[in-house]
């Protein structure tokens, strides 16, 4: 895959690096333009998220402006999107297909629960993702388009994006659909920062430096 | 006669100084005298409806209803207004029906109840049989010059079909597909919006449309958007209870979703309207009402699960992330039991050449004698 391509370090990390006599390969997992969505995601969803919920429900221990908890949850998702944008451009460019979902990775997918549930000592092969994390980032990637769609259609007050209103069927709907999203954001966020800790530690490092150690092919 | 720009003009006029008809009545009655416009007849069938809608619009005061019914439309059928009966009463329908086809416009007040063929709702009886309202709607709309349907009930189903709907009642525009119906929605429809609809027929023909089929003229804007209580929204200070002169809300306030000018144009002669005696708006226009702006009182509805059962949308969502927090905790202090979370993050957090590896070893308990 693209992804492993050769190392271009700076040059005293490396010597550092060689001087550890290290036998491991440096590979590049993460593009620098992927590590910039990351952060960048994270910081606008968890925005978006927390100002959407006290959009759903006013909190009654705190007093905030509501008309900027608005205008955070616009510029939030603002944010987001344009962070989604980058990360398409970028798949496409380098004709990364790692989030896109394959037959195969499905085939897999009871294995890996198998060993979610510690019926199988270690999870089966698999591509840059497992087939977990593939099923989750592309939901994220769906429901987060949906959600801007309806926050789009909501934003725009029925003077444009007719075609979902008509499909959503009113305005009380489309609220609904987005909660349930935002639910379903904060129920599998703990999930990935949870697995992510307690998996494979140097990925997460990866998502800051780029670069992943692994054994030589 | 009056432009269509000054008519838009007097209705928000009207809404504001509260005097629609005493405004548009006049230069209407010269138009009407002058032959520039002519009488536009009006038939209203009643289907599955409390009526509600003929009392707020009788809620026009006289003179200037009387004035509007007489001088300016031809009101030719009406359950509450008629004084003829029976086949007399029939035939007045039958005639409009026959001699002036595409000139009469059709008020539909009630919605359309489909079950057994329609067999909950009778509105007629002619050769000894009983018309169902939703043979009469059809009969009569599609010959009709414009088809209104008015009220909550008869735009998108209304009360009437409310969960769960036993009587399969739904808005006219599903059982008229082949007409575009003017949707004058309300739970009731307010006087202004029905005649000022009727009147801009008369005069200018269809009126603009939003996206589910009201007149832009009355549907335009949320409540909300244009709510005296907005300030205390944008500011987050929120009535605790209903009664509260504060932004209503957190007690369920349905105005952000609603679009109508309750708050130019009010109520009762625009008396008061329902956030202006403290009370959150209910959402009356929107479709789905009442199911989706219910309770009244909270911000999401209800969910129906199959058995009858409602689940606020709130517990449902405290109820997956209560659940995914047991799965993940349980997982955790499973992993760290298993030894799993150790090896896996010895495996790859340490340097070298081998990676090691760890696996649980045999625990050995020590047993003693208990003391007697
Ligand atoms: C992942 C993306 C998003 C999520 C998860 C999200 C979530 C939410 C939530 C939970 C609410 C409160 C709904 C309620 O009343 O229960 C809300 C409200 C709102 N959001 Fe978003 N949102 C997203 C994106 C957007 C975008 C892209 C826009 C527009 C540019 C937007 C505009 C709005 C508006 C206008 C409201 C207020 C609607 C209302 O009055 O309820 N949202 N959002
Ligand atoms: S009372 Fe209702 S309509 Fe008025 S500002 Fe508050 S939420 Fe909006």
């Amino acid at each position: 895959m693209s992804m492993k391509q050769a190392v271009k370090l700076r040059r005293p990390v490396l010597k550092q690096l060689t001087q550890a006599s290290l036998q491991n390969e440096i590979v590049l997992s993460h593009s620098i333009w992927v590590r910039i969505f990351h952060w960048g995601f994270t910081v606008s969803l968890t925005g978006i998220i927390l100002t959407g919920l006290i959009l759903h429900q006013p909190p009654n221990f705190l007093v905030l402006n509501f008309g900027k908890v608005f205008i955070v949850h616009l510029a939030s998702s603002w944010f987001a999107m344009g962070f989604v944008a980058l990360r398409i451009t970028d798949a496409i460019l380098r004709r990364d297909n790692s989030l896109i979902p394959k037959i195969e990775d499905l085939k897999h997918f009871p294995k890996l629960l198998g060993y979610y549930f510690f019926l199988r000592p270690s999870p089966p092969p698999n591509r840059k993702y497992n087939s977990g994390q593939v099923l989750m980032y592309f939901s994220w990637f769906l429901l987060f388009l949906v959600a801007s769609l309806l926050g789009l259609a909501s934003y725009w007050q029925g003077k444009h994006l007719l075609w979902v209103w008509h499909m959503v069927g009113g305005f009380q709907v489309l609220r609904w659909i987005k909660f349930a999203v935002t639910i379903y954001f904060l129920a599998t966020i703990p999930l990935h920062i949870y697995l992510s800790l307690t998996e494979d530690i140097s990925r997460l490092q990866a998502m800051v430096t780029g670069y992943e150690r692994k054994p030589p092919p | 006669m009056l432009s269509r720009r000054d008519f838009l003009k007097l209705v928000v006029e009207g809404a504001i100084l509260g005097n629609f008809y005493q405004l548009i009545t006049p230069p209407l009655a010269q138009a009407v005298a002058a032959g520039e416009v002519n009488k536009l007849p009006v038939v209203m069938i009643e289907t599955g409806t409390c009526t509600g809608d003929t009392i707020s619009l009788n809620n026009i005061w006289t003179p200037t209803f009387s004035d509007i019914l007489t001088d300016i439309l031809d009101w030719r059928y009406d359950w509450t207004m008629l004084q003829a009966q029976g086949d007399v009463a029939i035939r007045v329908l039958e005639e409009t029906y026959e001699k002036m086809p595409h000139e009469y416009i059709l008020i539909v007040q009630g919605s359309m109840i489909q079950r057994d063929g329609g067999h909950y709702n009778h509105v007629g009886f002619k050769n000894g049989k009983l018309i169902t309202g939703l043979e009469m709607v059809r009969h009569m709309g599609l010959k009709a010059k414009y088809v209104v349907a008015i009220g909550s009930c008869a735009t998108y189903g209304g009360p009437a079909a409310g969960y769960p709907n036993p009587s399969q009642s739904t808005g006219v525009q599903n059982i008229l597909p082949e007409r575009r119906v003017i949707n004058v929605s309300g739970c009731p429809a307010h006087p202004d919006w029905i005649m000022g609809t009727l009147l801009h027929l008369a005069l200018y023909g269809e009126p603009e449309l939003e996206k589910f089929g009201r007149p832009k003229l009355f549907y335009k804007e949320t409540v909300h958007n244009r709510c005296p209580r907005r300030r205390f929204y944008d500011q987050g200070i929120f009535a605790t209870e209903i009664g509260q002169k504060e932004c209503l809300y957190r007690v369920g306030c349905k105005g952000p979703v609603t679009y109508a000018d309750c708050p130019i144009r009010r109520w009762n002669d625009r008396f008061n309207w329902p956030i202006g005696c403290n009370t959150p708006c209910i959402g009356c226009t929107e479709p789905g009402y009442p199911d989706l702006m219910s309770p009244f009182t909270a911000h999401s509805p209800d969910i129906p699960f199959p058995g009858g059962t409602k689940v606020t949308t709130d517990s449902i969502g405290l109820g997956v992330l209560g659940l995914t927090s047991v799965a993940i905790i349980g997982h955790a202090v499973t992993s760290l039991y298993k030894g799993r979370i150790h090896k896996n993050l010895l495996k790859t957090s340490l340097k070298g050449k081998h990676q090691p590896t760890v696996k649980k070893v045999k625990t050995f308990h020590q047993y003693r004698l208990k003391k007697i």
